[in-house]
C-alpha cells in the first residue's frame, strides 16, 4: 500500500461518502416537505387541540352522572339502552399508534389520515334534501364503523366540523341505527 | 490536492485543466460504483444505519420544528435541505461513518485502482 494512493483512497472515500450522505439528506428533506404540505404530520396545534378534546371527553366520561344504566339525561335507544356520552374505550390508532378514546376516534382519524375536510369530501353525498330517513342504509360513509355513539354528542358539543356538515348533507348514518 | 498541474499539458476540451484529472477519476469510479450496483447497496446501508441510530428522526424533528415555525405553506424543499445539511453532516455517528468509509475503500481497492 503506497502512501499517495492511500491518501487518494481516503480522499475519494470521503468524497463518495459525502455524496451518499447528501443524497440521503435531500431524500429526508423531500419526505419532510411532503409530509408538511400534505398535513400528514400531527403538528402542535392539532396535537394540542386533540389533547384538549380528549381531556374533555374523559372528563365527561368520568362524570358520575354518566352511568351507563338508566339515565334521563340521555336518549334511550330502541333496545332501551343508554350509551355513555362519549365512548369510553381506549384504542390504539392503527395509523399513528396513539391511544385514542373511542369517542374521539372519528375526528382523530380525520386528522390522522389526511386533513379533515378534504378527506370527508371524498365521500359521496346525496342530495341535501334527503336527511335522516335516507341515511339509514348509506353504504358510503367512511365512518360507519367508528362513529357509533359520537354523533349526538357532536351535535351537543357544537363541534361544527362533524355535526353540522353531516346533518345538512344527509348521507351520514343515523347514529342510533348503526349496528 | 491537485498533483497534475502541468503547464505543458494541453487544455482539455471541457476546461477542467486546473483540476487535473481528478474529476475524471471520480467520474470513472462513480460509474463503476453505479454499474456494479455497489452505490445502491451503500446507499441502502447508509440509510438503514442512519435510521437505526436515530439520525433520521433527529433530522425529521428539525424539519418539523422549522415547518411549525414558518407555517407549512411557506416551506420549500430547498429550505429544508439547507436546514439539515450542516447538522446532518456533522451528526453522523463515527461508527456509521467508519463502516461506510471502509466499505467504499474496499471497493476502491478492489475495483478501481
Amino acid at each position: 500500500m503506497s502512501g499517495p494512493n492511500e491518501d487518494k483512497n481516503t480522499q475519494l472515500s470521503s468524497h463518495f461518502f459525502g455524496d451518499l450522505l447528501d443524497s440521503i439528506i435531500v431524500d429526508v428533506a423531500s419526505e419532510c416537505h411532503r409530509i408538511a404540505k400534505l398535513g400528514l404530520d400531527r403538528n402542535l396545534e392539532e396535537e394540542e387541540e386533540e389533547m384538549r378534546l380528549s381531556v374533555q371527553a374523559r372528563a365527561r366520561v368520568a362524570d358520575p352522572s354518566n352511568s351507563s344504566e338508566t339515565n334521563t339525561k340521555y336518549v334511550v335507544d330502541i333496545f332501551g339502552q343508554t350509551h355513555p356520552s362519549v365512548a369510553t374505550e381506549i384504542f390504539e390508532c392503527m395509523n399513528c399508534g396513539r391511544s385514542i378514546a373511542a369517542g374521539r376516534f372519528a375526528p382523530h382519524l380525520e386528522k390522522c389520515m389526511g386533513k379533515g375536510r378534504k378527506a370527508r369530501l371524498k365521500v359521496t353525498r346525496s342530495s341535501t334534501a334527503a336527511q335522516n330517513r335516507y341515511s339509514r342504509g348509506s353504504p358510503v360513509s367512511a365512518y360507519s364503523p367508528y362513529s357509533n355513539s359520537t354523533s349526538t354528542n357532536r351535535l351537543s358539543n357544537g363541534t361544527p366540523s362533524v355535526a353540522g356538515e353531516e346533518y345538512s348533507n344527509g348521507t351520514y348514518e343515523e347514529p342510533w341505527n348503526k349496528t | 490536492m491537485t498533483r497534475k498541474h502541468s503547464v505543458n499539458r494541453p487544455p482539455t476540451p471541457d476546461g477542467a485543466e486546473d483540476q487535473g484529472n481528478e474529476p475524471i477519476l471520480q467520474e470513472i469510479i462513480n460509474i463503476k460504483l453505479i454499474e456494479s450496483g455497489e452505490k445502491e447497496r451503500l446507499m441502502e446501508m447508509l440509510r438503514e444505519r442512519l435510521i437505526e441510530c436515530g439520525w433520521k428522526d433527529e433530522m425529521k424533528a428539525l424539519c418539523r420544528a422549522y415547518v411549525k415555525k414558518k407555517g407549512r405553506n411557506n416551506v420549500t424543499v430547498d429550505d429544508l435541505v439547507h436546514l439539515i445539511t450542516p447538522k446532518g453532516r456533522a451528526s453522523v455517528p463515527d461508527s456509521v461513518k467508519a463502516e461506510l468509509l471502509q466499505r467504499i475503500r474496499s471497493f476502491l481497492t478492489s475495483a478501481a485502482l
